[in-house]
């Protein structure tokens, strides 16, 4: 399927880059039918476990890690490129969740000889840690409250921790006498139960229950743990942005492509004048996205504060989120009766949309976060 | 026998209303889905066995015989209790098609097994290769001694699998006009030559379903009508039926699923919320009002054109607007398969987001109602 952004018009990739867009694009031709998305849909854990050790293999896992961790130590400007790509193939692998919130969280913790011992096992793809932060639905606080750690037992619950079903252990944010403090608990710990929601995309959500489980290493102090989590989660939700990117276009293409082959009435639909605006305008949604995802890695890239990057972490995840969702009702709408069946691909980005917006903030409270930070 | 057109408006609700308490099963209130014959099969019987199958129909014919102002009064009651639709496409499709334009014979021979549920119809319209442009069709039934051969291939023809009668438009001439060549057929599905297939919708329902015609023999006294003349008996059954798609009671049902959601999760203390949430409240009174206007015109008698097409553009569009905010209000349960419970029930953000998606489809897409506006109401030049 032909790129159909302004990326080959107007932008320059750097030798390297073309060289990493290259093999994702390649990496994702192997399944343009999406057999495998439909293969791992509603079964646990909700992904595929062959395709995580290929990534793990091609050495995506390690791209923003250091390379004292067995990292490659590239950008998020390098990593974009590949995420983009996950998006527009429907890759069922937690890659957000897992090598980028989970092995940042871990990064920026100040448990050295933690981050020795497992970042280069989850660079390689041997284990996946899971983060559980969030306590409340629609919020983007990462201050723990509803989890506690007294006396090495933790107890509360955790709710919308994504692709849980294949962790090994879980990265628990827990309240204690000094403040948020990160834990691992392994998977099978006694008195952690978890319980899972099925999502329209096919993967799953997990409420994980804490019943005096026996905290595990404790990963990070309160001096960092909060800063750590916050952090990484900006990070996480530019991940999520570039997936939601990819979703969009790849979408918008499969659109386009439609609108040239089906005929009504002897033409085309897409000499309908007013398709074509519509089609216009979800072109122009998708540009104006990806400008924001190119202007915000190369902040991340740069010198940015915390602030700056939370800042602008929330005008890309509004605004990545509500064109994703925008272009992919609208090319439901444009397909007509078979966009409407589970048959027809196009719906599985409809679906991948609702989850990816939603996902670590949705548009709506990314406006309010960046309406109390920068207005 | 009731003469209901006699009883003033407000006793014929009340007895509209406790026939319904009394009746209608609670737990297939209020339902998002369309019901399929093993859950409705039985409220079908019950409503047959009062006579109320077919209110629309005159009581020569088995129905109720209710003017327009008492049928109207009758869809509020039923909308208002929250009654699904069962398969009802005979009484409301082919039934009334059947009084206009059927022989006495195919009347006889139909229309009581309509009312006493021996029939379930479906119906038969569009292909793969004709949506919009339903006049291309292609299913072709070539005459045969007494007998049409049909062949082709029809779809997303909604609860077929439940149906044991279709009621299809299919070619009987190729040449001229395509809207000339076509012909309104009767085809019972267990003829030989018939698969169903059934289609998964984005809901994970098997909704719809396609029909493949494979050298059907069917009687020619199973034409309605003349041959070649099924374009202008389609469209006149379409005209019936289009005033209720502007009934404001769908967006009304997904704008209390939205209240519920929002009550749940505290959304009416953020006045931002507050703001819209009136929005889209107004969006649906202002509905009310063009509604009343377009049911006072038959009321009094009279006839609703192409006009009737801006209800269906803001009825259907109001509809996924509520269901937009309500995705805003799930947060991260708007990527959740199952209903979060909220209050005192359970509502799926997810699910009336996505079945509110082919509103805009089926009926005639709201593209196509546009073009309608334009060409019929405004004249703008072609
Ligand atoms: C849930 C559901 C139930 C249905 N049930 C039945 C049933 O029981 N029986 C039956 O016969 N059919 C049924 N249909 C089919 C329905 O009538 C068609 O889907 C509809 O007519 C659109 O046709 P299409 O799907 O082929 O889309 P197309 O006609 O291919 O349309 C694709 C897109 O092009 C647009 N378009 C087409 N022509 C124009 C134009 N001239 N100008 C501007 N835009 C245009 C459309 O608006 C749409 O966005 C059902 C459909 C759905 C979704």
């Amino acid at each position: 399927m032909e790129d159909i952004s302004l990326q080959s018009r107007i932008d320059v990739l750097s030798e390297e880059q073309m060289m990493i867009q290259d093999s994702a694009v390649a990496f994702i031709a192997q399944d343009t039918e999406l057999k495998k998305v439909r293969e791992n849909r509603f079964v646990q854990p909700g992904y595929d476990m062959q395709t995580w050790a290929e990534m793990a293999e091609a050495g995506w896992l390690g791209f923003l890690m250091p390379e004292e961790y067995d990292g490659i130590d590239l950008t998020f400007s390098d990593l974009s490129l590949i995420l983009i790509q996950l998006g527009k193939g429907l890759v069922p692998a937690p890659f957000s969740a897992t090598a980028v919130l989970s092995a940042r969280t871990i990064v920026k913790t100040d448990n050295e000889s933690f981050k020795k011992a497992r970042l280069p096992a989850l660079i390689s793809g041997e284990w996946m840690p899971a983060v559980a932060w969030q306590e409340a639905r629609a919020t983007l606080d990462v201050k723990a409250e509803n989890v506690t750690c007294a006396d090495g037992k933790l107890n509360g619950q955790k709710l919308f921790v994504p692709d849980a079903g294949g962790a090994d252990a879980f990265i628990v944010s827990a309240a204690t006498a000094e403040g948020t403090v990160l834990y691992v608990v392994e998977n099978d710990a006694s008195g952690l139960s978890i319980e899972y929601a099925q999502r329209v995309d096919g993967g799953f959500y997990a409420t994980l229950t804490f019943d005096n489980v026996t905290a595990g290493e404790q990963l990070a102090s309160a001096a960092v743990a909060e800063q750590a989590l916050a952090s990484a989660l900006d990070e996480a939700r530019l991940a999520a942005s570039a997936e939601l990117l990819g979703v969009m276009t790849r979408a918008l293409e499969l659109t386009v492509d439609y609108l040239t082959q089906r005929v009504q009435f002897d033409k085309p639909i897409g000499s309908f004048q007013s398709l074509q605006h519509k089609a216009v305008d979800l072109f122009v949604l998708s540009e104006i996205s990806r400008s924001v995802l190119l202007h915000t890695t190369a902040l991340f890239d740069g010198e940015a504060s915390d602030k700056e990057r939370a800042i602008a972490a929330s005008q890309l995840k509004s605004r990545c989120g509500d064109a994703a969702l925008q272009i992919t009702k609208d090319a439901i709408q444009l397909h007509g009766g078979i966009g409407y069946t589970d048959e027809c691909n196009i719906g599985l980005y409809l679906k991948k949309a609702m989850y990816l917006s939603s996902l670590w903030g949705n548009p709506s409270a990314h406006r309010n976060r960046y309406a109390s930070l920068a207005l | 026998m009731t003469d209901y057109n006699a009883m003033t408006d407000d006793d014929f609700r009340k007895m509209l209303y406790n026939w319904l308490v009394e009746n209608y099963p609670n737990e297939l209130r209020f339902l998002t889905e369309r019901m399929h014959w093993d859950e409705c099969g039985d409220w079908y019987m019950t409503l047959a066995n009062k006579g109320w199958l077919a209110p629309g129909w005159p009581t020569e014919h088995g129905g109720m015989g209710l003017d327009a102002n008492k049928l109207l009064i009758l869809m509020e009651e039923f909308e208002d209790y929250g009654v699904g639709r069962t398969p009802d496409q005979g009484m409301t499709m082919i039934g009334p098609l059947l009084i206009q334009y059927g022989t006495q014979e195919q009347r006889e021979r139909y229309l009581p097994k309509i009312l006493n549920g021996e029939n379930i119809w479906c119906q038969g319209y569009s292909e793969p290769g004709a949506g919009s442009d339903l006049a291309s069709l292609r299913t072709a039934a070539v005459r045969d001694g007494d007998d049409y051969v049909v062949n082709g291939h029809k779809t997303w023809t909604t609860l077929a699998m439940d149906a044991n009668m279709i009621f299809t438009l299919v070619r009987t001439n190729k040449e001229g006009k395509k809207q000339q060549g076509i012909t309104f057929l009767l085809i019972p599905l267990d003829t030989p030559g018939i698969t169903v297939r059934p289609i998964y919708n984005l809901g994970m329902h098997d909704e719809f379903a396609e029909v493949f015609f494979d050298d059907v023999r069917v009687p020619v006294t199973n034409v309605v009508g003349k041959e070649n003349d099924g374009w202008t008996i389609a469209k006149a059954l379409l005209g019936h039926e289009r005033i209720f798609i502007g009934s404001p009671k769908m967006a009304s049902l997904a704008m209390n699923r939205l209240k519920v959601l929002a009550e749940s999760t505290n959304m009416f203390d953020d006045p931002l919320f507050i703001e819209r949430y009136t929005v889209l409240k107004l969006e649906i009174e202002d509905l009310s009002a063009a509604y009343t206007r377009f049911v006072e015109v038959l009321k009094r008698g009279g006839h609703i054109g192409a006009e009737v097409s801006m209800l269906k553009i803001w009825n259907t569009e109001t509809q996924q607007r509520i269901t937009d905010l309500m995705l805003d209000v799930a947060g991260e349960n708007c990527g959740v398969s199952d209903a979060i419970p909220a209050g005192d029930t359970a509502v799926s953000a997810a699910g009336e987001f996505i079945g509110a998606r082919p509103t805009t489809i089926y009926g005639g897409s709201n593209q196509i109602q546009r073009n309608i506006l334009a060409k019929a109401v405004l004249k703008l030049p072609s």
